[in-house]
């Protein structure tokens, strides 16, 4: 059945599809490889898992290198996507967007969904 | 373009207050617009260095977001020669003070950074200052990693001193390094530095020793000593010896001449 369906579309549109899937596969792959990469290493420390932990100077100097890049572009800019981030750190904007949320999974930053885009962000106003 | 500067070491009384008041001072001689930091808040100096009779709101207040920064700014213009404009924010020396900034959290050092983050936008990109001076505490202190974060240049000033040498390496590997700032290293107090062959040779061993550019040496000169801080070389003196090194560093920060 499915070699019949697939036998009415026009092989371009099949190929095409082929091409975004193995795009896509590929980008998943890259983060993959990344965060091995710097999971790998002794540098990295279990970081807090709180749900409002804070981005302080102390806190980025023990932070792993890979993620300290990412979070120190935040801090500077207030706030920032994970194409912004890539477009100074010249790394995948997957990557990128891999470790922004892996840094909102320990509580250092906030991420806010308007529209299509995804903005990451300090709490610096929380007082608790 | 370098425009904040941040002047910090790894030891006390290696000459970070008195280079940061002369570098500022040059800059607001050479016509810039620039403002003088503190924000070494546990021996707050920059008050009595400048012998500032009365600030309503401090630095500190800044921080604690009680007041906007320009309410903690003085203008201090009229003591330099020229166009410049030569501003300065002093930490609050009173003991209360000092003992509130030693008790902050890391949630209130999270929001200082950010409000010294935000000078970039006000003074810099909104009120044209050409210059922010940071003058900070000795060591690894929240106040002066504050600095250096938000900092484009950060210059170190260092000693012979066995003390300081290994604590001085570190920094620059463990701190500036990881913050990927660009540094420069000024060797102060340094004994007859005279012979220019010399001077090379120092250069270059400094180059190997550290791995960071030297900005430049000064001399142990006693007049600076006997001065016991009661005056600005680069203002009072200017055409002494140490005014004139320091303006060497001042002019190789603004053309961008560190060499890398």
């Amino acid at each position: 059945m499915i070699r019949n369906g697939l036998s009415n579309k026009k092989p371009m549109n099949i190929l095409e599809k082929i091409e975004q899937s193995l795009e896509r596969l590929n980008n998943k792959m890259e983060v993959m490889i990344e965060i091995q990469k710097n999971n790998s290493g002794n540098s990295t420390k279990v970081a807090p898992m709180l749900p409002d932990a804070s981005l302080d100077v102390m806190t980025l100097l023990s932070m792993p290198d890979h993620l300290r890049k990412t979070a120190m572009i935040i801090c500077r800019a207030g706030r920032a996507t994970a194409e912004e981030a890539a477009s100074q750190t010249t790394r995948a904007r997957a990557v990128e967007s891999a470790y922004l949320n892996q840094l909102v999974i320990m509580g250092y930053l906030k991420k806010e969904r308007k529209g299509r885009k995804a903005y990451f962000y300090i709490d610096r106003e929380s007082k608790s | 373009m370098s425009k904040i500067i941040a002047v910090h070491s790894y030891k006390g009384g290696t000459g970070k207050t008195s280079m940061s008041v002369n570098l500022a001072a040059t800059f607001a001689k050479n016509g810039k617009k620039v403002c003088l930091f503190d924000l070494d808040f546990r021996a707050p100096s920059l008050f009595a260095i400048l012998k500032v009779q009365k600030a309503e709101n401090y630095f500190n207040d800044y921080l604690n977001d009680n007041c906007e920064i320009n309410k903690a700014m003085l203008d201090l213009s009229s003591r330099i020669p020229g166009n410049g404009k030569f501003y300065v924010c002093p930490a609050n020396p009173s003991t209360e003070a000092i003992r509130d900034m030693s008790s902050k959290d890391r949630k209130w050092e999270m929001r200082a950074l950010g409000r010294i983050l935000a000078l970039r936008e006000t003074l810099i990109h909104e009120q044209k200052f050409d210059y922010l001076v940071f003058d900070t505490s000795p060591g690894l202190q929240y106040s002066s990693i504050n600095a250096i974060v938000a900092a484009d240049f950060v210059v170190v000033a260092t000693t012979g001193d066995r003390s300081d040498v290994d604590g001085t390496k570190r920094m620059l590997a463990e701190l500036y390094n990881l913050f990927e700032k660009k540094t420069g290293l000024v060797l102060n107090k340094v004994l007859d530095p005279s012979a220019t062959s010399k001077k090379t040779e120092m250069q270059n061993k400094i180059k190997a020793d550290y791995q960071v550019p030297l900005l430049g040496m000064v001399p142990c000169f006693c007049e600076v000593l006997r001065a016991e801080g009661n005056f600005i070389f680069a203002q009072d003196k200017p055409d002494h010896p140490f005014s004139k090194i320091v303006s060497e560093m001042a002019n190789k920060i603004e053309t961008n001449e560190v060499e890398y």
